[in-house]
């Protein structure tokens, strides 16, 4: 097990490699059957990483706005920890789920250019 | 809380914030044009230009 962990650490994006330029129709319905297979995996995993995002994002705004020593800063910093160790509670695997999401955007977003460069070669061979 | 409270916070704040890119959206359904459906009919675009 280990050393296929190891493998699969080593290249990444071996699989997404894998796609390479289209040359027929047929081939584009496949890669876009992959896209699909995998595609709601990646926007719950998108949502969820982007909700938890924002809310970090608004706490470290509103921390800058006040001055350090406050109560009112005291009182984001408070909630920074609070929400994290929600994070660790209920999202154990975030870190995990956020890697896999840049994982699935990346190979996804390869999948999705091969197929647009093929759909605007094809238009333009019709022209 | 202490200074390392501070700093504590300072890393979840900096961990947790990382830039994230707007999502993929879906792919479209191709396109079906085909050669011989041209939005214009032949005629048309056969007709002597007006000067």
């Amino acid at each position: 097990v280990e050393s296929r962990r190891a493998r699969k650490k080593q290249s990444p994006d071996e699989e997404t490699r894998g796609y390479t330029a289209l040359v027929s129709t047929d081939q584009r319905q496949s890669y876009k059957d992959d896209f699909n297979a995998e595609y709601d995996e990646y926007r719950l995993l998108h949502a969820h990483v982007e909700n938890i995002t924002r809310r970090f994002t608004q706490l470290d705004a509103q921390s800058r706005k006040l001055a350090p020593g406050t109560k009112e800063h005291q009182k984001v910093q408070e909630e920074v920890l609070k929400e994290y160790k929600k994070i660790k509670q209920h999202s154990p695997n975030y870190h995990k789920e956020k890697l896999r999401c840049e994982y699935l955007h990346n190979k996804l977003a390869h999948i999705k250019r091969l197929i647009a460069d093929f759909d605007q070669r094809r238009a333009q061979a019709w022209c | 809380p202490g200074a390392g409270d501070a700093n504590c916070v300072d890393e979840i704040l900096k961990e947790m914030t990382q830039s994230w890119p707007p999502p993929l959206t879906a792919i479209h359904t191709p396109c079906k044009t085909e050669p011989s459906k041209f939005p214009f009919p032949t005629k048309v675009s056969l007709a002597p230009v007006a000067v």
